[in-house]
């Protein structure tokens, strides 16, 4: 099994680990929910070195990304950083990623760790004649997630300069003392923050600065909360090999007025099969692949995450709903073993995160 | 290292059981809790069920797992703690004082081939 850079660091701290994407990863440390809350309030960091980096390079980086791509990564200004899926032609997800704008001919795409293999063996195909150069250094990286209200002041802490005027989904190239990072105010908690792209070696040493600054671990147990408190879907879960983003919730990724991009023809005259419905529960914990009923309990979906929120205090889910058995009445129940209990549907995410 | 009081017997699925006249005291260990971390729900079973030994009687949940209880014996539910519903966490501050049912056994042999701490014990090495 794959370690991190972070490995013997996690076994200091006795993190309990567990086997994630062929990665063996720190899942918590002190626990989940002090983890999540140091994150809501205060500042956490995750070693999250597990994902990919590509990196795309040449004088048609650009156009080749936005090619590859469902969202609109022309328009985007100079360091910004775009979400989107990476669809196939007929629609279907492959992955969803993050491209960072780094240089007029540099475009760094940060993938799932559990796809690198896939994305990558799909993205050298679809090369053809652009002019570009493509590197997988997954194996090169690490990469830490820190995050929370109070990131900004560690991150100055670490030498990071001029932060103020570093806008929230963007990433510029630092070098502090001959050492080279990208920095990225990313992340997938919701809240402001920053990642930190680097070497290995480089990476120990961050980390082991963030922990002498008091910063909190926090492991991939606490992330999934997160995440889900905040309601960003997460690729194996809402989004699948099967299920175009338009499924999921996430037709705002997809640019259908843009220049041509592979799956632009099937998503234009697609009808999507299912709706995302965030539902919560007052008793108990909703678990991904239990029912979701109707208020005749006619089974009309199925939990894709759920968990329990931290902030809230109650059980909390995104589900796929079939789209012509979507009750108009947004009334909803889970089947939690033998017992179907009363679910609250919400029009927004649980929990709103504090970033600009 | 996990805390295993001599005096209470134990299951090879970390519950353990306390008999007081034909009333057995059901928990689970502190190894259980451990493992499990932040414990958010616990599903009680309600008062007049008939368990059997080795069925399930409820189910504790973490915020990443959902745990069968197994019941260390064959007997009828008389009483829940009825605490663990707004507490669950109860659970981890200690799972010894913090019992979650007592149930009427009729069969005190089967109480007598349960685990004894020290039988116990190696079971609780990661």
């Amino acid at each position: 099994m794959n370690k991190t850079s972070l490995y013997e660091a996690h076994l200091k701290l006795n993190a309990k680990m567990a086997e994630f994407a062929g990665f063996e990863m720190p899942i918590q440390y002190a626990g989940v929910k002090s983890e999540v809350q140091a994150v809501r309030e205060d500042c956490g960091v995750f070693d999250v070195s597990h994902m990919g980096e590509f990196f795309v390079t040449g004088p048609d980086a650009q156009n080749f990304v936005d090619y590859l791509i469902t969202n609109d990564f022309l328009s985007a200004q100079m360091n910004k950083a775009v979400y989107s899926p990476l669809c196939r032609e007929d629609g279907t997800t492959i992955d969803d990623l993050i491209a960072y704008k780094l240089e007029e001919n540099k475009v760094l795409i940060c993938v799932n760790a559990a796809n690198i293999d896939k994305d990558w063996n799909w993205i050298e195909s679809k090369k053809s004649d652009f002019d570009i150069t493509l590197e997988n250094k997954s194996e090169a990286y690490s990469l830490l997630a820190v995050q929370g209200p109070e990131t900004g002041k560690h991150m100055t802490t670490l030498g990071f300069k001029d932060l103020e005027n570093f806008e929230y989904y963007s990433a510029k190239e630092f070098e502090i003392d001959g050492d080279k990072y990208i920095l990225a105010r990313t992340g997938y908690t919701g809240e402001d923050g920053f990642e930190i792209f680097a070497s290995h070696d480089l990476i120990q040493k961050t980390w082991a600065k963030l922990m002498d600054q008091g910063v909190t671990p926090c492991g991939l147990a606490s992330r999934d909360v997160l995440r889900l408190e905040v309601c960003y879907p997460l690729y194996g879960h809402e989004l699948n090999d099967n299920l175009t983003p338009l499924d999921a919730a996430l037709k705002w990724t997809v640019k259908l007025n843009k220049n041509e991009f592979i799956g632009k023809g099937a998503l234009t005259d697609y009808t999507p099969n299912h709706r995302l419905a965030k539902l919560s529960i007052e008793k108990g914990i909703p678990r991904e692949g239990y029912d979701i009923l109707n208020d005749n309990n006619e089974v009309i979906g199925k939990v894709t995450s759920g968990t329990m929120s931290v902030v809230l205090g109650k059980g909390i889910a995104l589900g796929l709903i079939k789209r012509d058995k979507f009750p108009k009445n947004k009334v909803f129940k889970i089947q939690i073993r033998k017992n179907i209990v009363d679910a609250t549907y919400h029009t927004k995410a649980f929990v709103n995160g504090g970033h600009k | 290292m996990s805390n295993i009081p001599a005096e209470l017997k134990y299951t090879k699925d970390h519950e353990w059981a306390k008999l007081e006249g034909d009333i057995v005291t059901v928990g689970i260990t502190d190894f259980a809790q451990n493992s499990l971390g932040d414990i958010v729900y616990v599903e009680l079973p309600n008062i007049g069920d008939n368990i059997e030994k080795e069925g399930t009687f409820g189910v504790v949940e973490s915020i990443k797992s959902a745990s069968d209880l197994y019941s260390p014996l064959t007997g009828e539910v008389v009483e829940i703690n009825e605490d663990l519903n707004d507490s669950p966490d109860l659970l981890n501050e200690d799972s010894y004082t913090n019992w979650i049912m007592k149930i009427k056994i009729s069969n005190e042999d089967e109480f007598n081939s349960l685990l004894s701490a020290s039988d116990y014990e190696p079971l609780c090495e990661e």
